[in-house]
C-alpha cells in the first residue's frame, strides 16, 4: 500500500489474454500427455498467473501452492473415496435388491430407483467437506505483503450447517435462501485470518432480501401465470389452444426473469457480504460488480468460444475424416485407428474450449470483480504479524476427486 | 562487460520481512565480489542476502516485476524464507535475470522422490485391493446369500433391459413361442438341467433378434437369440453354448458381476477426475475392468460346459464347431479388450475334450432340431 495516498486503494486486474491462453493450451496438452496427472501443476500455474495479476495499490498477492502437494493430496482422497464409495454402492445395491422385489407399480419403480441412486446423497456431505477444505487450502496458500492468509480447521462444522440450511431452504421453497447464504458465509469468513488478524462478517441475514427482489418477481410471474390464465380461460370460454398462446410466452418471461434474478442475487449478495466484512479495526471493503456486465461477459464469451470451437471442430473433422479414409483404402485396420484419431480430436477440442473459456469468460469476470474492489484504511495492515504454516491437509484432493470447486 | 550493466549505486526496492505486513522502502546493492546483496533498510540497518541462495518467485504474469526470496530449509510448501524483495527498476531487473544464474534453481527437498513413490504405490495398492479383492469377495458372499426372489426380480429387470436393447424399438414381445419349438427347447432344457446338478432352476427362452449371441441373467434365466440358431448347423452346437451359459448360472456369475460393477462403478471416474476427456478415458477403463472380471468367469463357464456335456453324453465337437465359426468375427479384437477369451483357443479346448469323449448322442432328434430352428416362426 502506498502510505502517502488517501486512506483507500482501488484494486486493478492486469492479466492479459495472450499469455493466459498460451499457458492454458500448454497446460492442456501436458495434461493429455500425462493422462491427467499434470492437471495439479496446471491449476497451480494458472493460479500463480491470476493471483499475481491482481494489483492492490502496487502490491500483489502471491500464490504459493504446489502441484506436488495437490497430487499427493489427491492420492489420499482417492483411496478414502474409493473405499467409501465402493462399500456404500455395493451395500446399497445389495439391500436395494432385498427391499424391492419385482416392481409392480410406478411408486415401486421410483422407490427402486431411489435406493439405487441414494449413493449420490452419500456423497453430498463429502462434497460440502471438500468445499470448505479447498477454501482453507486456497487461503493457506495465498500471501499478501509476505503474510499468509489462513482458515481454521472446521470442515465438519460447515458440513452439518450447510446440510441443515440447505434442507431449510428447500423446505421453504427458497424463501430462506438469504439465511443460508449469510450464515454459511459468516461461518467461513469468521474462521478466515490474515496473518494474526481475523476477518469478521458483519451485517444481518435479512439484509440480503433486497438482493432477492428479481428472483421474487420471476417466481411471482411463474406462479401467477397459471391461475390467471385459468381465470381468463373460464371467463372468456377460450379454448385450450389459445390459452397456450398466452401461457407459453408468460412462462418464458417468468423463467428468464428468474434466471436473471438468481444471477442478480449472486452478485448483490456478494456485494452486501463484502461491504460488511472487516479486518483489523476500521479496515473495510467494497466490491460492486454489476449483474448486467457479468451476463454480458458470459454471452459474448459463449458466442466467441462457440464460434472458435465450431470452426476448429469442422477443420479437425475434415482432417480426421481424410486420415481415416486414406488409412482405410491402404488396407490398415480403420477401426482402431479411427477410434484413436477421434479420441485425440475430441481431447484437443476440449483443451481448446477449456483454454478459451478461461480467457474469454473466467478471467474477464474475475477482472471485472477485482476492478470494482476498494479497500479502505489499508494502513492498518502494518500492524498485522505472520501466522504459522498450515500443512493444508489434502490440498484440495477431495475437491478434485469429487469435481467440486470454482473455475480456477 | 556485455549485456545488462551492473546498476551503479544503490537501487530502490521494496522489502517485506515476512514477519509483519508493513512494506519497507529499501535500497539494494551487490557487494563488490558479487556474492552478497546488501539490503539497507530505512532505519539504516542492513540485511545481507547471499547470491547463491537468491531465488525468483516464478509464475507471475508481470515479467517487469522481480520478486526475490531466499532459499531456506523451511518446513513449509515453498522451501523459501518468508521475506520478499520486490524489484521494479528495469535495469536492476534485467541485471538480476542475466547475472544471477541461481534465480530459477528448483530446490527439491531431499526424499521427495521416495515420498512420491511411497504414496503413489500405497494408493495404487489400495485401489487394486479394493477393485480386485475386496469388492469381488463381497460380491461373491452377497451373491451366495441373496434370496432367490430377489435374484429372480433382478433377473426380470435385466431381461427387460436386454429386450429393450435387442428390440427394434416397437416394444413388441421378443420371446419366441412356436409350440413345437417350445417343446423341443423344453426337452433340451430337461436334458441339460438334469446333468447340471445345481439347485437353481434353469429357464431357457429364445429372443427373436438377429444377434448371434446368448446370455445368462440372474435367477437362472438363459436366453438364446434367433441369430445364433440360424448360424448353428446342429443341435450340439446350441447345446454347447447353452452348457456354457448354464455354467454362468451355476457360478451365479450374472449376480456376482452385477454386484461387483455396482461397487466399482465410478471409482475409475473418480481417479481420472476433472481432466479434459477424463470421462472418456474412465469409460474405456471401466469397459476393460468389467471385461477382465468376465474373462475369468468365461473360462470357468467353459470348463463347466465341457463337464456338463460329458455327463449328458453330448459331443463337445459341436461347441468346437461353433467357436471356430464365430472366431473370424470375434478374434479381430485383442483379448484384453474383449469380454471373452479368444474363440479359436476355446474351440481347440473343446475339440481336445471331444476326442476323449466316449459314445455320445445328438442333443436333439432331427425333428426336434428343425422345430427349434423354427421357434420364432
Amino acid at each position: 500500500m502506498t502510505e502517502t495516498s488517501s486512506s483507500a486503494v482501488s484494486a486493478r486486474y492486469t492479466g492479459l489474454k495472450g499469455p493466459l491462453f498460451r499457458l492454458a493450451i500448454v497446460n492442456g496438452f501436458l495434461t493429455i500427455l500425462t493422462l491427467g496427472i499434470y492437471r495439479f501443476w496446471a491449476k497451480t500455474r494458472v493460479r500463480k498467473f491470476i493471483w499475481s495479476s491482481v494489483d492492490l495499490g502496487g502490491d500483489r498477492p502471491e500464490y504459493t501452492g504446489t502441484g506436488l502437494e495437490k497430487f499427493l493430496g489427491f492420492l489420499v482422497a482417492v483411496v478414502v473415496l474409493a473405499v467409501y464409495l465402493g462399500l456404500i454402492q455395493i451395500l446399497l445395491f445389495y439391500f436395494g435388491l432385498h427391499f424391492v422385489f419385482e416392481p409392480q407399480t410406478e411408486a415401486e419403480i421410483v422407490m427402486q430407483g431411489a435406493v439405487f441412486y441414494i449413493s449420490l446423497f452419500a456423497v453430498l456431505p463429502l462434497i460440502l467437506f471438500a468445499r470448505y477444505r479447498s477454501r482453507r487450502y486456497l487461503m493457506a496458500r495465498t500471501r499478501f505483503l509476505g503474510i499468509r492468509f489462513g482458515m481454521e480447521k472446521n470442515a465438519w462444522g460447515y458440513v452439518w450447517r450447510a446440510l441443515a440450511h440447505g434442507a431449510l431452504t428447500v423446505a421453504t421453497l427458497g424463501i430462506l435462501l438469504p439465511r443460508q447464504t449469510f450464515w454459511l458465509e459468516k461461518y467461513k469468513t469468521d474462521r478466515t485470518w490474515y496473518g494474526d488478524q481475523p476477518f469478521v462478517q458483519g451485517g444481518k441475514w435479512t439484509g440480503l432480501y433486497r438482493a432477492m427482489r428479481h428472483l421474487f418477481i420471476g417466481a411471482a410471474i411463474l406462479f401467477a401465470a397459471a391461475p390467471a390464465i385459468a381465470i381468463v380461460m373460464t371467463m372468456q370460454g377460450k379454448s385450450g389452444e389459445s390459452a397456450a398462446t398466452v401461457a407459453v410466452p408468460v412462462a418464458l418471461v417468468g423463467g428468464l426473469w428468474a434466471v436473471f434474478g438468481y444471477l442478480y442475487y449472486r452478485v448483490h449478495s456478494f456485494r452486501y457480504l463484502t461491504a460488511h466484512k472487516s479486518l483489523v479495526g476500521d479496515m473495510a471493503f467494497r466490491a460492486e460488480p454489476r449483474t448486467g456486465r457479468i451476463i454480458g461477459i458470459y454471452l459474448i464469451g459463449a458466442l466467441l468460444v462457440g464460434a472458435i470451437v465450431a470452426v476448429a471442430f469442422a477443420f479437425a473433422f475434415g482432417v480426421a475424416g481424410a486420415t481415416i479414409a486414406s488409412a482405410g483404402s491402404s488396407g490398415a485396420a480403420p477401426g482402431i485407428l479411427g477410434v484413436v484419431v477421434i479420441a485425440l480430436v475430441y481431447l484437443g477440442i476440449l483443451t481448446l474450449a477449456g483454454a478459451l473459456i478461461l480467457v474469454f469468460i473466467v478471467q474477464p469476470v474475475f477482472a471485472h470483480i477485482v476492478g470494482t474492489l476498494t479497500i479502505f484504511n489499508p494502513g492498518a495492515l502494518a500492524e498485522v504479524r505472520q501466522r504459522a504454516y498450515d500443512a493444508g491437509a489434502d490440498a484440495e484432493g477431495f475437491a478434485d476427486a469429487l469435481d467440486v470447486g470454482g473455475a480456477i | 562487460m556485455t549485456g545488462a550493466a551492473a546498476p551503479s549505486g544503490p537501487v530502490a526496492a521494496t522489502y517485506l520481512d515476512g514477519v509483519s505486513a508493513a512494506r519497507q522502502a529499501v535500497t539494494i546493492e551487490p557487494t563488490g565480489d558479487l556474492r552478497t546483496l546488501t539490503i539497507t533498510l530505512a532505519d539504516g540497518s542492513v540485511v545481507l542476502w547471499p547470491f547463491d541462495r537468491l531465488r525468483e518467485i516464478t509464475g507471475g504474469s508481470d515479467r517487469a516485476r522481480l520478486t526475490l526470496a531466499l532459499s531456506a530449509a523451511e518446513d513449509d510448501e515453498t522451501g523459501r524464507d518468508a521475506a520478499r524483495l520486490v524489484v521494479t527498476d528495469p535495469a536492476a531487473v534485467a541485471w538480476f535475470r542475466q547475472k544471477v544464474t541461481t534465480l530459477d534453481t528448483r530446490d527439491i527437498r531431499a526424499g521427495t522422490g521416495r515420498r512420491v513413490a511411497l504414496w503413489l504405490g500405497g494408493a495404487v495398492a489400495a485401489i487394486v485391493l479394493m477393485l480386485f479383492v475386496i469388492l469381488p469377495a463381497m460380491a461373491d458372499y452377497m451373491a451366495a446369500h441373496l434370496p432367490m426372489e430377489a435374484e429372480t426380480a433382478l433377473g426380470a429387470t435385466v431381461m427387460k433391459q436386454v429386450a429393450a436393447m435387442a428390440g427394434d424399438g416397437s416394444g413388441r414381445d421378443l420371446v419366441c413361442r412356436n409350440p413345437q419349438g417350445l417343446a423341443a427347447l423344453a426337452r433340451l432344457q430337461d436334458r441339460l438341467a438334469a446333468g447340471a446338478g445345481i439347485d437353481q432352476p434353469i429357464s431357457l427362452s429364445v429372443f427373436d433378434s438377429e444377434m448371434v449371441n446368448a446370455f445368462a441373467a440372474p435367477g437362472g434365466q438363459v436366453v438364446i437369440f434367433r441369430g445364433l440358431l440360424d448360424e448353428a448347423t446342429s443341435a450340439d452346437e446350441v447345446a454347447g453354448v447353452l452348457a456354457h451359459e448354464i455354467g454362468h448360472v451355476a457360478a451365479r456369475d450374472p449376480t456376482r458381476i452385477a454386484l461387483r460393477s455396482a461397487g466399482s462403478a465410478g471409482i475409475l471416474a473418480l481417479i481420472l477426475g476433472d481432466v479434459s476427456g477424463g470421462t472418456t478415458i474412465a469409460l474405456a477403463g471401466e469397459y476393460l475392468l468389467t471385461n477382465s472380471y468376465t474373462r475369468e468367469a468365461e473360462a470357468a463357464a467353459d470348463g463347466f460346459a465341457l463337464g456338463l456335456l460329458a455327463s449328458t453324453g453330448i459331443s463337445s465337437a459341436g461347441m468346437a464347431d461353433f467357436f471356430e465359426k464365430i472366431a473370424k468375427d470375434t478374434d479381430s479384437m485383442p483379448e484384453m479388450m474383449s469380454s471373452h477369451p479368444l474363440s479359436l483357443a476355446r474351440a481347440q479346448a473343446a475339440r481336445i475334450h471331444a476326442a476323449g469323449q466316449g459314445p455320445t448322442e445328438p442333443a436333439l432328434t432331427d425333428a426336434d432340431w428343425q422345430a427349434l430352428k423354427a421357434i420364432c416362426n
